[in-house]
């Protein structure tokens, strides 16, 4: 039973991992959302900065600009490969799954590696057999540390 | 030693400025410990006890507000064996405990108690054993200020001019005031602090170059057209200010107004306004870009936040984006400033990262000697002198450039 999930996250960290956002992007629901919290775990995004915060409409414009050849971090592209692990799910009513799980992804660009870590909350809508994802959320050990650009998915 | 006055010719600054150890060294004594360097807002910390770590060049200090309201700024190190007394980000203490041997001050400074003191000579005297105050706090409009050096000119004469263009960015809020509690996005890059300034009121000539991307996702968004603001160049924009603060003055480009009609929560923001100001100049407040102002060396107020500059050595740098949020204005007029924040700036945001990639690339560029000046001659033969001894130029023009340097060179050189 695990498995089908881990096989989501799997395949999700492929897409970010190695660009391709638009397959990305058709993972989102409509009402998706995409939150990277700053300073702490916990905040309330109506009062208090995210790294992150993005709507459908944000998201959309996140992976054009990504796409767009424009982004000076993306020239060239960082390489990075992640890996999942911890993985914790939790059914909810209507076929609505949160799955938790940790994460280190590598990313070397310019010469410099860095190595992002946390944990992802992944709220999972099962569609036709498969599913979408209707909030992410990425918890960074780092949030409330100088951190370097984040100009990729994560 | 190194001759600073040498490095700084009018149109043309020398490579080594962002790059040479000792002009880092030099800085820190003649700038960072020298002249008031902006610490935090009053927002911060609005009970008794509140207090929030800050750095004054490498220096670790801690502004906190002690039981009676009053806001202090203290070396954060105990007076016994140098200790950090407050190790956290930020939080609320009834006193500061050093953890090495529990000497123990109130949030105003005074030692309550050395541990075990029957074994100190009873002629020592706890008053002389106090956590060491910045020798000068001063604030303006809730913005805390201190400098490591006793002496110079007021924070008052030293903000001067900026004063009017803070004023009116605290007047976006409908009661004057700010509020800096919405967390602080924190970024690094290898580059030199001075890129920071430099770039950050110069998005008139790079803007098109590098943010035009973004521009374009913001105005879809917005409803709001800003070419209009890169298709002529206006005058009178840029300006520089005596004592090296820069300003890009919006108040002659109204924009046009956004292509949908306003929300609810705007309706109830701009009648707040009128309340406050009155029609006319809650009107100009509102259709007009705020002003983006640097004041000399760390403090950029810039649309959505303000930014701080912390200098770590010549090649490394931490920024700090605040969002500041209006007091009083609706909760949905918020909401939406830390949305449009997000939007452009911190790490991940769609405008400032590529600023921050471009800085990054020119600390290796210029470690390219071969012919080690840069040009910051544009404009320079229209530069309009003001009666204040700043200046003005178009909005691509390098005026306000040319006038930090001027400054810069001066500071440096009277600190040598």
């Amino acid at each position: 039973m695990p498995d089908e999930f881990e096989a989501f996250l799997t395949y999700e960290a492929r897409l970010m991992d190695e660009g391709r956002y638009r397959e990305w992007l058709d993972l989102w629901t409509e009402d998706a959302q995409y939150w990277v919290p700053c300073n702490e775990d916990d905040i309330d995004p109506a009062r208090a900065i995210s790294i992150i915060y993005d709507d459908r409409d944000r998201l959309v414009q996140r992976v054009e600009r990504l796409l767009s050849g424009s982004v000076l971090a993306q020239q060239p592209r960082p390489r990075m490969r992640r890996v999942i692990s911890n993985i914790e799910v939790s059914e909810l009513a209507g076929g609505e799954v949160t799955v938790e799980s940790n994460f280190i992804l590598g990313s070397m660009r310019a010469g410099t590696k860095h190595l992002w870590i946390g944990r992802t909350i992944h709220h999972l809508r099962r569609v036709e057999g498969s599913f979408m994802m209707a909030r992410k959320k990425v918890l960074l050990i780092d949030n409330d540390a100088e951190i370097p650009l984040l100009q990729f998915l994560i | 030693m190194i001759d600073v006055q040498n490095l700084i010719q009018g149109t043309r600054i020398h490579g080594s400025l962002y790059r040479d150890p000792a002009v880092f060294e030099r800085e820190l004594a003649a700038i960072w410990y020298k002249v008031w360097v902006y610490v935090g807002h009053e927002s911060e910390i609005p009970n008794a006890g509140d207090f929030v770590r800050r750095a004054i060049g490498l220096q670790p200090v801690v502004m906190v507000r002690d039981a009676s309201g009053k806001i202090g700024v203290f070396f954060n190190r105990c007076r016994h064996r140098g200790n950090m007394v407050c190790h956290l980000e930020h939080g609320n203490v009834p006193a500061f405990k050093c953890p090495y041997h529990g000497w123990t001050y109130s949030t105003a400074g005074d030692l309550l108690a050395p541990t075990f003191e029957e074994g100190y000579d009873s002629k020592l005297k706890r008053a002389d054993f106090g956590l060491t105050p910045l020798p000068r706090v001063d604030s303006y409009r809730g913005l805390v200020f201190a400098s490591v050096s006793p002496d110079g000119i007021s924070l008052d004469e030293h903000l001067g001019g900026a004063k009017e263009f803070i004023d009116l960015f605290m007047d976006l809020s409908p009661t004057g005031r700010i509020d800096v509690q919405a967390g602080i996005q924190k970024v690094r890059y290898s580059g030199n602090w001075k890129f920071m300034p430099e770039n950050s009121l110069e998005g008139d000539y790079h803007g098109p170059f590098i943010h035009r991307v973004a521009f374009e996702l913001h105005s879809k968004r917005t409803g709001l057209d800003m070419s209009s603001l890169y298709e002529n160049e206006i005058p009178d924009v840029i300006r520089s200010l005596p004592g090296g603060h820069m300003v890009e003055d919006y108040r002659g480009a109204t924009m046009a107004p956004p292509n949908r009609p306003p929300s609810e929560a705007r309706r109830r923001y701009a009648e707040l306004m009128e309340a406050r100001y009155g029609k006319e100049k809650a009107q100009q407040l509102l259709t007009t870009m705020a002003p983006l102002i640097y004041v000399f060396p760390n403090l950029l107020y810039l649309m959505t936040h303000i930014r701080t500059v912390r200098p770590v050595s010549p090649d490394e740098t931490f920024v700090y984006y605040q969002p500041v949020l209006l007091e009083g204005a609706p909760d949905e007029i918020n909401t939406e400033r830390l949305r449009m924040h997000e939007f452009m700036f911190g790490a991940a945001g769609f405008i400032s990262p590529d600023d921050i990639e471009i800085m990054e690339r020119n600390q290796i560029a210029l470690q390219a000697a071969g012919n080690d000046w840069l040009f910051i001659g544009r404009g320079v033969h229209r530069d309009k002198i003001l009666p204040d001894g700043g200046s003005t130029g178009f909005t691509m023009d390098e005026n306000h450039i040319r006038g930090f340097w001027k400054h810069y060179a001066g500071v440096m050189h009277a600190g040598a």
